[in-house]
């Protein structure tokens, strides 16, 4: 399911992502610290741990917090980011941004790499890294926020295309488990005329490559 | 039975008390013992990173690393796994996430082994992985084993911390099979830690072990707590260094040990 959709947008699932992305609220998120703080405590004890000594005495909190940062992308929506910055212009050339860093829980870096070619709609360029962060800033799947990343973009710009390349480390591989240190997961989404002309997609690939 | 473990905790930070300074699972704090005799909590603050010429002279009063470490069996771990998993399921919920939804079903179990996993140096004690690969040979010119990968886990924010561990040290008559290093780097690293202290507890166990003339080690490591949230930045690596007898005393020992990690 990586890798290339048939241009088809699976509408169902879709507007199920886009449900989640308004599922939690930032007032939401005071209320909820103390169970979360709870449970981390109840895990470092599990573990063997003093909770009372002094370098873990806040950790639980702190751990909370983080854990809810590292997930904020469940309360923003692609509709605050990006309603200001789109901008009518008369470019049909690709527009590529790559080498974003990304950090999705359990994947980290190196990059997502981002093209697309407008049909008389830009967008503002950081957009696309916000775009990057609502989607990664959350439990993820890589396959999956390939296609949220690209969806996204399609569904805002209405584009001749939309290409998206993640290539990312997961620490789940890395630091348990198999512990291969130096492997890569490569996830791509084309849609539009990058799924459809192949000289595009290398257009695309060739200069998304170096950075 | 949760409770056995807790008691057998206690019991160690007990028997320690009377030396100065106490064990917490390992982690030695204010190791050294200071004529004036502050007390343990006091002399706990960590080194600042980077120093080498710290105002700690510990090269032989450290020997609480060499006291009973594990706090945690193969059986404890089986015993707390329902609890960790119900406390990763109780996460998932805080966070606003469906806990039924097919990625995340089994997600509290995978994540409550992974912690586990990454706190297995809990359940290992120097002396064993140590004591057979200990060989005397008459070899008194220094000895690396450098970009050692080294993961642990931040103990304020619980995720993770990597990088590379370099140890150089100058035997003294007795050497130590190479891989045991990088074996001693585990134990340590595979914790709930700080940098300062990961660093200084993998220096004075090679010391306890071997009594060298000298030991050196630099890790250079990545805190996602820094680089995933917070001030975010990148690029930033942190640097310690723990630097014990002659490495410390000796500029040319040190620059020569500095040197050949760079390269």
């Amino acid at each position: 399911m990586n890798g290339h959709c048939n241009g088809k947008v699976n509408d169902a699932t879709s507007a199920a992502h886009r449900m989640h992305e308004t599922s939690r609220k930032e007032a939401e998120d005071e209320s909820r610290l103390p169970a979360l703080e709870a449970a981390y405590t109840s895990i470092l004890r599990e573990l063997g741990e003093d909770t009372d000594r002094q370098g873990l005495l806040r950790t639980p909190l702190r751990a909370a917090k983080a854990m809810q940062f590292l997930t904020k992308g469940y309360h923003e929506t692609i509709d605050d980011i990006l309603n200001n910055a789109i901008f009518d212009e008369d470019h049909d050339e690709m527009v590529i941004v790559k080498g974003i860093d990304m950090f999705s829980l359990c994947e980290h870096h190196p990059g997502v790499h981002i093209g697309y070619i407008p049909n008389k709609k830009v967008v503002g360029l950081s957009k696309l890294a916000r775009i990057v962060e609502i989607f990664s800033r959350r439990l993820q799947v890589q396959e999956r926020l390939t296609k949220q990343i690209a969806m996204g973009i399609s569904e805002a710009l209405q584009p001749k295309g939309v290409a998206v390349v993640i290539e990312a480390a997961h620490m789940c591989m890395v630091m348990r488990g198999v512990q291969k240190m130096n492997s890569r997961t490569v996830t791509s989404t084309m849609l539009g005329v990058y799924l459809e002309d192949p000289k595009t997609r290398e257009e695309f690939l060739t200069l998304s490559q170096h950075y | 039975m949760e409770h056995s473990k807790q008691t057998q905790y206690s019991s160690n930070e007990k028997k320690d008390t009377g030396d100065g300074g106490s064990v917490l699972n390992g982690h030695f704090d204010g190791m050294v013992k200071r004529p004036a005799g502050g007390t343990a909590r006091a002399a706990a603050a960590p080194q600042a990173p980077g120093a080498e010429s710290g105002s700690h002279r510990a090269a032989t009063s450290v020997m609480e690393s060499w006291k009973e470490e594990r706090t945690r069996s193969v059986e404890d771990n089986e015993m707390s796994l329902p609890s960790l998993a119900a406390a990763y399921t109780t996460i998932l919920r805080g966070l606003g996430e469906d806990p039924q939804r097919q990625g995340l079903l089994k997600t509290p179990w995978r994540a409550a082994t992974a912690m586990q996993f990454f706190t297995k140096g809990y359940q290992e004690k120097i002396i064993d992985v140590l004591n057979d690969a200990i060989f005397d040979e008459d070899h008194d010119e220094m000895v690396i084993v450098k970009d050692i990968d080294m993961f642990s886990m931040c103990e304020h924010h619980l995720v993770p911390i990597f990088g590379r561990v370099h140890i150089g040290y100058l035997p003294n008559k007795r050497v130590l099979g190479l891989s045991k290093l990088a074996r001693i780097v585990e134990i340590y690293s595979r914790r709930l830690q700080v940098q300062e202290r990961l660093t200084k507890q993998i220096a004075v166990a090679i010391t306890e072990a071997l009594q060298p003339t000298g030991v050196g080690v630099v890790i250079e490591a990545t805190h996602m707590c820094m680089v995933m949230r917070g001030v975010q930045k990148m690029n930033s690596k942190t640097v310690t260094s723990t630097m014990l007898g002659v490495f410390r005393e000796d500029p040319k020992t040190r620059d020569e040990f500095l040197t050949l990690i760079r390269s």
